[in-house]
């Protein structure tokens, strides 16, 4: 009789459930059809929204969506914000008087004055909040200063004139300096609001505040789901035509895939065999990182690696078009050079600065086995070895696990007198290791900051600390210099410094660039006027359902 | 009996202060630091933070601040969700976890009782076989196979549940049914050969001879003593089950609790390795006390207090 009983309660529930999910997802249906709610996902939850506090790109992109900054990228170009419009520098490029729209107001009603980027600036830098991109402020005057606890806060290079203007005081000319403005560690902060939420600032929703196109709702500072919904104090609502954007935190390729294909996600992102299996789907976008991989060469453990052609050597016996296809297959693309496509144009011709150095490069992205052997097997006689054994330090991903494995098979394919192997581990213990010097090759890379080659390309100066292989060529560091102060405020005999310096980089084979990380997109045909910058996020402002 | 429970509940404490302890030392261990920005920090940067976070203190010296605050209650604030109590993100994260287990451990026992029940009373014939195969299945398939397929077929296809997402308790009837199949066949398994056993006993022929019915003589005085080594892995089972699973979790896109327990270990957050490590040896250690007081319920020869030796 238990038993009879027990069975009927099971099938009454479930009958119960089915019914119960057929008039949620009926619900749920009606309301993606809706007008102008836009439905996306993020590989992973908001970690912050503390604009001082921020690190990862999910918080950031939140950040943007309901923050306006001094300016705002708009595709590729940055244009005006809370700023009146796009100023040029004066003082040999080290000050900027920048003057503030009247009508930019706080969620709260507050209006966005000049104290408030003071004083988010000056947070961020102080020790005290232990902001982890304090270093983006540099190059403003004293911040190094501060952060090093030699000058009180107070000395930062930014003040406010009046309530509506600012004076922004570097020590040297930036020219990137307008891109920095446009990144969410420069945005203001209400210094009522942060001090009355104190520690709690940031954490969820209720306790963050919105200058910017959409308020955040229904963030608990754990959760999976959040919405954002339009602004209506926002000083440019009349360009925001969406009511909402919802968003869901989706890991699983799979699932992000079966929730596009039932129209629950109207952007889904795809990773590995689920990016591979869509790329000929006419709503496939994909979109270039700002992110390139690249393998460096420990010149202090391995003095071998000092030997130009043995550098040459392994990086003519990658064969990378196949490489990506096969290996990555998510729509990632070859790196000719350390410097990745989309972040910097030729300022005479609109040339990408990637495609333009690969026209230059005689070692880009050149699979040779014969020639890699050739010139490996001289380089050898030249450091007097016979064969030289190399240890490549790597991720454990599978997807680092994957390219580390193919690597040790082209390399010992084409190169008789080379012996691979692979050490994989976790990647705090890659980055440490690579930090203290402790490998002889590492599989690594580098995400730019900000959308300009100098993020890349200082990172190969001789005394720079993230020159991890050592690599050292004092042409290339005057060049690099260069670029940041004679010619700095002339963006032609600057472009041309960097690029010889790229050049100089790729022939020699400093570092072996890989790939470039292109993110897969499904995207909803009805969503228009999706704009994405070169700082690898979007801009809804104006992005529509159509 | 009450002097029994308070004796095992000082020890639980002690347990975990040395499980803290451990764990504590040896998460400091790990390389790296616990930020998530440290590829691009230098080692002045890295300095600058530890003296902020008071990483640069003595390892004893961090350690005693640490327990201090234990016993005040407090484990810290998480490094990765920027300011979040240790405490606020585990009570949001455990919920999820807590209902897909439970929901998950109750269909198991249940379908697991009455499968392995059924088999053992049809013993050696089809259904016995078919019982017998479910349950093989149901061990040998990893749960996230069972999630994937359902998924496809029940949401994706059929339309009958949501595909994803934390959206009341049909969302949750998918990634139960996956989680259940693990737990359902080890309980069939267990019930099926300790109920043959049972069965074949000379209380099981007194009761048939008394005219009792074969499904009388099951419900009435084999099932309460077949269920001895069920119980016995229920409670592991259930603090398994309850504490979440990654995979799951990732495929469902479930708040959960699995999934941060292994990233707080990858990203070196300490205040979170040791807030998880801590409610989970605090979880365990919990069942296996009710475990220990269920054996005298359900078999009253196992007495608890006067041997001193059945713990």
């Amino acid at each position: 009789m238990k038993l009879k009983k027990l069975l009927h309660l099971g099938l009454a529930l479930t009958a119960l459930s089915t019914f119960g999910t057929t008039l949620l997802s009926a619900k749920s249906t009606v309301q993606a059809a809706s007008n102008q709610t836009f439905t996306r996902m993020e590989k992973d939850t908001i970690q912050s929204m503390d604009p001082s506090m921020i690190v990862d790109a999910i918080s950031g992109q939140a950040n943007l969506d309901t923050m306006d900054g001094l300016y705002r990228y708009n595709g590729k170009n940055i244009e005006p914000a809370i700023a009146t419009n796009v100023v040029k520098p004066t003082n040999d490029g080290k000050t900027y008087t920048i003057k503030l729209r009247h009508d930019a107001k706080w969620s709260n009603g507050d209006p966005v004055t000049a104290n408030d980027f003071v004083f988010a600036w000056r947070r961020t830098v102080n020790p005290k909040t232990g902001s982890q991109y304090a270093y983006l402020f540099e190059p403003v005057a004293n911040a190094k200063d501060i952060m090093n606890k030699k000058k009180p806060v107070s000395a930062l290079g930014i003040k406010a004139l009046d309530k509506y203007t600012l004076q922004i005081d570097l020590t040297q000319a930036v020219p990137y300096f307008n891109s920095l403005l446009a990144f969410q560690t420069f945005f203001p902060q209400n210094e009522k609001f942060v001090k009355k939420t104190g520690k709690k600032f940031g954490t969820t929703a209720k306790y963050s505040l919105s200058n910017g196109p959409f308020v955040l709702k229904g963030w608990t500072g754990t959760n999976n789901t959040w919405t954002e919904v339009k602004n209506k104090n926002y000083w440019n609502a009349k360009a925001v035509k969406l009511n909402k954007i919802k968003v869901q935190v989706v890991k699983d390729p799979s699932t992000a895939l079966n929730l596009y294909q039932s129209n629950k996600l109207d952007d889904a992102i795809l990773t590995g065999e689920n990016a591979q299996q869509m790329r000929k789907d006419p709503a496939f976008v994909p979109r270039k990182q700002s992110r390139t991989t690249y393998i460096e060469m420990n010149q202090k453990k391995l003095p071998e690696f000092k030997n130009e052609k043995l550098r040459q050597g392994l990086s003519l016996a990658i064969n990378r078009e196949e490489m990506v296809k096969k290996v990555l297959g998510d729509g990632s693309i070859v790196a000719d050079n350390a410097t990745p496509q989309g972040i910097m144009e030729n300022p005479s011709n609109g040339k990408d600065f990637a495609a333009d150095a690969k026209a230059q490069d005689e070692a880009a992205d050149n699979f040779d086995k014969a020639k890699a052997k050739a010139l490996f097997n001289e380089g050898l006689k030249e450091v007097s070895k016979k064969k030289i054994t190399v240890t490549l330090l790597h991720d454990d991903t599978d997807s680092a696990k994957k390219l580390a494995e193919y690597l040790q098979s082209a390399w010992q394919q084409a190169l008789p007198n080379l012996k691979v192997t692979l050490n994989s581990v976790p990647f705090k213990t890659r980055v440490t290791r690579s930090t203290n010097g402790q490998f002889q090759m590492v599989l690594g890379g580098w995400q730019a900051d900000y959308p300009d080659p100098i993020s890349f390309l200082d990172l190969f100066t001789t005394n720079n600390d993230y020159n991890f292989g050592k690599w050292s060529n004092s042409d290339y560091d005057k060049l690099v210099e260069a670029s940041k102060t004679t010619d700095a405020l002339d963006p032609q005999a600057r472009y041309n410094d960097l690029m010889k310096a790229q050049t100089l980089l790729t022939n020699t084979q400093g570092v072996i660039p890989l790939y470039q990380t292109v993110e897969a997109h499904l995207v909803n045909k009805k969503v228009k006027n999706l704009k994405y910058s070169p700082q690898n996020t979007y801009n809804f402002v104006g992005t529509y359902i159509k | 009996m009450t002097k029994y429970i308070l004796k095992r509940i000082v020890w639980i404490f002690i347990t975990l202060w040395i499980i803290a302890t451990i764990t504590f030392f040896l998460m400091k261990l790990l390389p790296g630091t616990p930020y998530t920005n440290q590829a691009k920090l230098s080692a002045d940067q890295i300095r600058i933070m530890n003296d902020q976070y008071g990483l640069n203190k003595p390892l004893f010296t961090q350690y005693w601040i640490y327990i201090v605050g234990l016993l005040h209650g407090d484990l810290g604030t998480s490094f990765q969700f920027n300011n979040q109590p240790v405490t606020y993100l585990i009570a949001n994260r455990l919920g999820p976890s807590i209902q897909i287990g439970a929901q998950a451990m109750i269909v198991g026992t249940i379908f697991g009782i009455l499968l392995g029940a059924i088999a053992a009373v049809r013993q050696n014939t089809w259904v016995d076989s078919v019982a017998t195969f479910f349950a093989i299945v149901g061990r040998s398939i990893p749960n996230f196979v069972f999630a994937v397929i359902l998924q496809f077929f029940l949401a994706f296809k059929l339309h009958l549940f949501p595909i994803a997402l934390w959206d009341g308790f049909t969302s949750s009837i998918l990634p139960t049914i996956a989680l259940a199949m693990a737990p359902l066949a080890d309980t069939a398994r267990f019930m099926r050969t300790e109920m043959v056993d049972v069965l074949s006993s000379d209380y099981i022929e007194l009761a048939r001879s008394k005219g009792l019915s074969n499904w009388q003589t099951v419900a009435k005085h084999a099932l309460r003593n077949s269920l001895i080594p069920v119980v016995t892995i229920i409670g592991p089972m259930a603090v398994a089950l309850m504490t979440g699973s990654m995979v799951i979790e990732n495929i469902f896109s479930i708040p959960g609790i699995g999934e941060q327990f292994v990233k707080s270990i990858l990203t070196n957050d300490y205040p979170t390795i040791m807030g998880l490590t801590i409610v989970y040896s605090a979880a365990l250690l919990a069942v296996y006390l009710i475990v220990d007081i269920l054996y005298g319920i359900i078999d009253p020869r196992i007495r608890l207090s006067s041997t001193g030796g059945k713990e």
